[in-house]
């Protein structure tokens, strides 16, 4: 299940953070999603290290915490998505896909005309929209 | 790390045991444990000392009672420190050469060795100290009776010689690469490589035992099985054999894993407290091997994989902590070992083994990373033992039973120490007596503490890898754990930090909660500003978007980060402000209020984070004012309080403080406030000051200065209540930014300012301008300069409604085409590369003479000048000159300015200043050509010019002997008439190498040169020596500008024109024709062409005459003649002209054949005008 979303601007600011957990721990994943950049901005700096496609948006898995695993994306405008579910077995073409499909959805949100580029995004078509894409997701990865 | 033993932590090193003659211990001890690999040594000095080897059980009761555990805890240090592999005998050579009474004894000594290492495998070794002296006393017999009696081989019997020279000496000669303690020897050698030796037979033999025991499965239970395995490792380890210590300690891990569901040996807490102690002692190990042999991606696997098969046994609830103490250590231990070995080996191995699917991420190689997972786990571990502690009231020391608990015989075994009788009985508990145990023994550990250790060594290692985000959650951690122990400044500092990340990087939840702590410990710290700025703060933060609901709780105490939240959190901020609320937290600290005594000053600078809570925006409506004048100013505030503010009295400073007024509450009577307002002072009134969230409060009020310069507004200050001062530094609207908190919400975009413009570009700053000047400051321009005279430019300083005081008068040059100015800055006075230069200032002061040479301040440079002038009453005037030079044609800038003080009183202040500048371009004046020409009708034939007709830079050749013009045109360049004054050519060589006339010449009368015209005059040159360089010298101009415009100074001028060198040679023919100027129709006439032969052969001439239709001609048509040496032949023709006008002569063309050189007249020289009859005026014949 995915527990966090974010999209992260390029001052490290959060445009859009949202959490699909019942419990009270948003502000952990706040946290985790904050560490997270740090991984990001390594992995973008020693790109070597990392994944041998540099073009590739997907950044993959960031790093796993004992209950969540994190996974990364790199917009071509330097915009971060990030990941957390709750799935440890996890298949990465699964996320990839999933990213796929919230970068559609980032991309048609930031296009609205009354979005100023770079304020957060706090469109409500945007929310439905994700969670839309959030819910089949657990789904998938089980079956 | 620590807490495991040291056995357990080194790698393990051969036990040996020395036995007897103590004296020779010493030596051989240090020598062994030097060696690579070492080996230790008991020293035990004498024979009766045997019994500290503990002696083999009898392998009897192993196999009926049932297994009490699955480690014995103190095999591997019986193993490392007690048992040795090879147990050495030392004897003296007397003790062998003694009486037999000794030697029975040596006997009986040796069979208790025996007997003592009888069961165990353990390798004997006989060492015989001998003397060099007595070296060969010893019995050869004795020796081998000693070596039948003690079973060993001729090989480990060594003689042992400890201070022989030569000996020693040999051993050198040998290169044997030993060097120890002064005693180097190869009997040294011989030993360690003996001891060595047997000790490695002894651990493979012992571990072959017991791996056999494996390979034919003769083990009872899965606890034998895991013990067989460790004791295998272990002994491999010994051998230095990692390898197969990695694949036991393997082995055994799995096999625990195996035991984790089945076993039911003992009761289910304690069972499981067991397992994972054994388990932890296995993967050590393991992860140990891993690191130091350089595979650290498999260590995190391992580890990884560790992690993940232990985590979900937590065991019972009631002592669950110790299952997160357990796996706490796990990642601290991790950590340490990761950190340790990572500085020897490469961190990133490629390693050959299977590398699992999933690699780890990076952090997973960062000891930081494990310390902070270590500390999770130890704060949950704390979090359960408080609640398992809070559960259990009767846990404590009322209950004795808990002390008399102490580790069992097994790892990971606890029992009751019972005292019986004088011995001690070992009693294993149950469950609920382990749990009390656990309890009692976790209550006397403060975990804070250590918590903080692992997460301050997390922080540092992550900042020190650049990863601020993460060192700022262990900051945050680590200040949450010292806000929970009341360490509230440490708290601070940390809580500071890390808000100071969240803030730049717009971080709202993350922010919210630690504004919440630090909120909290200015409380508890009774710092009533702290807490007034941070709940300040807090209340103008942004709304966090989202489900807010769900923040409901885990935001610390700051509670969730709703609207009503931050109303409520401004409401205190303002009640404690008011002094309304006291701020105590605890009874401790002393309480603290404001009042009168204690008032409360904020100060807001561009970069606090209160810039939301009260932002001030200062815009003149204009960026310049005339002193005097007055100028509109607009002060806005915002807030972003959740809650209206009102704000009682405005206080607006300026660097000029003349400029400082109080805005004051209307709706409020101003009781308190009346202190602030110093007398003088303007106070103005606004109808009201509230400030409404997110809309900006704007005021316009009149400003006017008198000072010039710059009006800078600073601080506007507000206060609220009679002891709450909130100072802010004035920003302007133009170069206003909002923090990162607000940049990026969507918020309704207000203007501080109405004007838009204003909005955009307004400034908190205006130049007040300097009063108008009232004095003319006039450059008399005359048109352009020319090279080389003295420009002279008056200026002229003119008083109309000011006087001037102190004046000074700057002068610059400066070209303007940018770049270079008038010369290298290099070399700014010689004059050679200056192009332009300022010479002199000459001033005429008409009034004072006597005040002049005093205060006559005077500084020339080439470029720069400056001039005092002297103080002028209003309509006085006062001038001076300028000279300036040229010496290149260039265009420049004069710039002047005045600066001048109207009143004399206070010269300092207030100059006023003119500027005035004036373009003038340089020109040259005359361009002065010249060129040579031949007489008419003559040429000489000039070999050099035969040779080159190719090379243009030739000289151009004269004529020896020969008369040359040449003509000397000067032409005016510049826009104004010239008057030319003198011409004269100044020969360089002595006179008689050329006369050239005329020498000099004054016109009588100056020659005016108007602009573009040419004026030339025409010389004679005779050269007389003949020289391929004849410098012939200088043509000398003397000039002045026709209309003068200061007659009064002389101001001719010289321009030289070099004239280039020529070459002169002597002509080898010289072709003159002649023939009369006119001629009349129909009447003869001669025309001759005469060839003059200089040199002295026999010339051979041709030459031809073609015909013309004008002429009827007799002579020659077309000869060859020879002309003598140095003589002359003349061609002559008779012609008689059939036309009318200006006729062109038949062409004669000569050529000479020697020198293949034709002369073809020119056309010009060959003319002739032909009248249709002889005029009536007498004509003189010749003329030409």
């Amino acid at each position: 299940m995915i527990v966090c979303l974010a999209v992260v601007g390029h001052e490290n600011n959060p445009l859009y953070i949202q959490s699909f957990t019942e419990s009270d721990d948003a502000l952990k994943l706040h946290h985790i999603v904050h560490c997270s950049l740090d991984v990001i901005d390594e992995r973008v700096n020693n790109p070597k290290k990392s994944s041998p496609a540099i073009n590739e948006a997907f950044l993959g898995l960031l790093y796993p915490t004992e209950n969540y695993k994190v996974y990364g994306y790199l917009t071509n405008t330097k915009v971060k998505f990030i990941l957390v579910t709750t799935d440890l077995d996890i298949r990465d073409a699964d996320v990839r896909n999933f990213f796929r499909k919230f970068h559609a959805a980032y991309v048609d949100a930031v296009s609205n005309p009354f979005h100023i580029p770079g304020k957060k995004i706090t469109s409500r078509t945007f929310g439905e929209r994700v969670s839309s894409i959030v819910k089949p997701f657990g789904l998938n990865s089980a079956s | 790390m620590e807490e495991y033993p040291e056995e357990l932590r080194t790698p393990p090193v051969a036990l040996t045991c020395l036995v007897g003659c103590p004296e020779v211990h010493p030596l051989i001890t240090a020598y062994l444990h030097s060696q690579q690999p070492p080996i230790n040594a008991i020293a035990l000095p004498d024979f009766s000392n045997i019994p500290v080897i503990p002696p083999k059980k009898s392998p009897t009761d192993t196999p009926s009672a049932p297994l009490a555990g699955i480690i014995k805890r103190d095999w591997l240090s019986k193993h490392r420190t007690r048992i040795p592999a090879v147990l050495a005998a030392i004897f003296t050579s007397c003790d062998l050469s003694a009486d037999p009474a000794h030697w029975l004894q040596l006997c009986s000594h040796l069979d208790n060795l025996k007997a003592s290492i009888r069961g165990r495998n353990i390798k004997l070794v006989l060492l015989l100290v001998t003397n060099w002296d007595n070296k060969d006393d010893t019995s050869e017999e004795r020796i081998l009776a000693l070596r039948k009696r003690a079973e060993v081989d001729l090989k480990n019997l060594i003689i042992f010689v400890p201070d022989h020279e030569e000996e020693l000496q040999k051993s050198l000669n040998r290169q044997v690469p030993i060097e120890v303690f002064g005693l180097t020897s190869i009997i040294f050698l011989k030993v360690w490589t003996v001891f060595g030796e047997l000790a490695a037979t002894y651990y493979r033999d012992e571990g072959r035992r017991v791996r056999s025991r494996l390979e034919k499965k003769n083990y009872t239970s899965i606890e034998l099985y895991i013990r067989y395995c460790f004791k295998v490792a272990i002994y491999a380890e010994f051998r230095r054999d990692w390898l197969e210590a990695l694949k036991f300690y393997e082995d055994a891990y799995h096999g625990l894993r195996e035991m984790v569901g089945t076993s039911t040996r003992m009761p289910p807490i304690q069972r499981l407290v067991e397992i994972k102690a054994v388990a932890e002692q296995l993967h050590f190990k393991m992860s140990t091997l891993l690191l130091h042999g350089g595979k650290v991606l498999e260590a995190i696997m391992w580890f990884r994989q560790h992690t993940a098969n232990y985590r979900k046994l937590v065991g019972s609830p009631e002592v669950i902590f110790l299952h997160w103490e357990w796996l706490s250590r796990q990642y601290m231990v991790f950590a340490q070992l990761l950190e340790t070995s990572s500085p020897n080996d490469a961190l990133y191995v490629p390693s050959t083994a299977s590398v699992p699917e999933e690699k780890p991420t990076e952090w997973e190689f960062y000891p930081a990373y494990y310390y902070q997972l270590a500390a999770t786990y130890m704060k949950e571990k704390n979090t359960c033992l408080e609640f398992a502690l809070s559960m259990s009231v009767d846990v404590g020391p009322i209950d004795g039973s808990a002390e008399s608990v102490v580790a069992s015989a097994y790892l990971g075994q606890y029992s009751r120490l019972l005292e019986h009788e004088d011995t001690f009985i070992m009693q294993p508990l149950t469950d609920e007596e382990y749990a009390h145990y656990a309890l009692a023994e976790g209550k006397r550990f403060q975990d804070s503490f250590e918590i903080i250790a692992l997460l301050k060594k997390s922080f540092e290692a992550y900042s020190s890898s650049k990863a601020e985000r993460a060192a700022a959650y262990c900051g945050l951690q680590m200040a949450r754990e010292y806000f929970c122990l009341n360490d509230f400044s440490n708290a601070k500092q940390m809580f500071d930090s890390v808000a100071n990340l969240y803030r730049r990087e717009g971080w709202l939840l993350s922010l919210w909660e630690v504004l919440g702590y630090l909120r909290e410990c200015s409380k508890g710290m009774s710092s009533a500003k702290d807490f007034i700025e941070y709940s300040l703060e807090m209340a103008s933060l942004p709304e966090a978007t989202g489900s807010v609901e769900s923040f409901a709780n885990g935001c610390g105490p700051a509670g969730p980060a709703t609207h009503s939240e931050r109303e409520k959190i401004h409401k205190e901020a303002f009640e404690v402000s008011r002094g309304e609320l006291t701020l105590n937290s605890d009874e401790q600290n002393s309480a603290f209020k404001v009042n009168t005594d204690n008032p409360l000053y904020l100060e807001i600078d561009l970069i606090s984070p209160l810039r939301a809570t009260l932002i001030p925006l200062v815009a003149f409506h204009h960026p310049t004012v005339k002193p005097g004048a007055p100028s509109l100013i607009t002060i806005s505030l915002r807030s972003q309080l959740p809650i209206n503010v009102e704000i009682d009295q405005l206080e607006v400073q300026f660097n000029q403080s003349e400029c400082n007024f109080i805005i004051s509450n209307g709706q409020k009577p101003q009781t308190g406030l009346n202190s602030n307002i110093q007398p003088g002072h303007r106070v103005e009134t606004a109808p009201d000051l509230v400030l409404a969230t997110n809309k900006w409060l704007r005021l316009t009020y009149e400003i006017k200065s008198d000072l010039s310069g710059k009006l800078e507004c600073i601080y506007v200050i507000a206060r609220i209540g009679p002891n709450f001062t909130i100072c802010c530094r004035a920003e302007s609207p133009a170069s206003m930014n909002d923090s990162p908190l607000w940049k990026f919400e969507n918020l309704l975009e207000t203007i501080p300012i109405k004007d838009p413009g204003l909005a955009l570009s307004g400034q908190k700053a205006i130049q007040v301008e300097e009063p108008d000047p009232q004095v003319d400051l006039i450059l008399g321009s005359s048109g352009p300069a020319l090279v080389g005279e003295s420009f002279i430019l008056p200026v002229t300083v003119s008083s109309k409604g000011h006087a001037v005081h102190s004046g000074e008068l700057k002068i610059n040059l400066v070209d303007t085409r940018g770049g270079g100015l008038l010369s290298p800055r290099e070399e700014p006075f010689s004059s050679d590369n200056l192009h332009v230069e300022l010479v002199d200032m000459s001033c005429d002061t008409p009034g004072d003479q006597s005040e002049a040479p005093s205060d006559n301040i005077q500084k020339i440079q080439p470029s720069f000048g400056l001039i005092s002038v002297p103080s002028l009453g209003v309509g006085e005037s006062w001038s001076c000159k300028l000279k300036i030079k040229w010496n290149r044609p260039k265009p420049i800038m004069l710039y002047v300015s005045l600066g001048y003080s109207p009143q004399s009183d206070e010269p300092s202040l207030q100059k006023v200043h003119v500027h005035k500048s004036l373009q003038i371009e340089g020109k040259t004046a005359v361009a002065i050509n010249h060129w040579y020409m031949l007489p008419f009708r003559q040429d000489p034939l000039l070999l050099s010019k035969l040779k080159s007709v190719s090379e243009t830079d030739q000289a151009p050749s004269l004529a020896l002997n020969e008369k040359t013009m040449f003509i000397i045109s000067v032409k005016n360049c510049s826009e104004v008439p010239l008057k030319l004054l003198s011409m004269s050519i100044e020969t360089e060589e002595k006179s008689s190498a050329c006369t050239i006339q005329p020498q000099q010449e004054e016109f009588r009368e100056a020659v005016v040169n108007m602009p573009g015209e040419e004026f030339k005059k025409v010389f004679t040159i005779f050269p007389k020596v003949n020289s391929s360089k004849l410098k012939i010298g200088t043509v000398s101009l003397r000039w002045e500008r026709g209309e003068q415009p200061h007659s009064n100074t002389n101001a001719s001028q010289v321009t030289k024109h070099r004239l280039p060198d020529v070459s002169v040679e002597l002509p080898l023919l010289v072709v003159s024709s002649e023939c009369p100027p006119h001629a009349f129709l129909g009447s003869p006439f001669l025309y001759s062409v005469k060839i003059l032969n200089q040199t002295e052969m026999l010339q051979e001439i041709k030459c031809s005459i073609s015909d013309s239709q004008s002429f009827v001609l007799s002579g020659p048509h077309s000869d060859t003649m020879l002309v003598l040496p140095r003589s002359a032949q003349v061609l002559a023709y008779m012609l008689v002209p059939l036309g009318l006008g200006s006729l062109q002569l038949p062409r004669v063309s000569v050529t000479s054949v020697r020198y293949s050189a034709g002369l073809q007249p020119s056309t010009g020289s060959s003319l002739v005008f032909v009248y249709p009859a002889k005029p009536h005026i007498d004509l003189k014949p010749g003329d030409a």
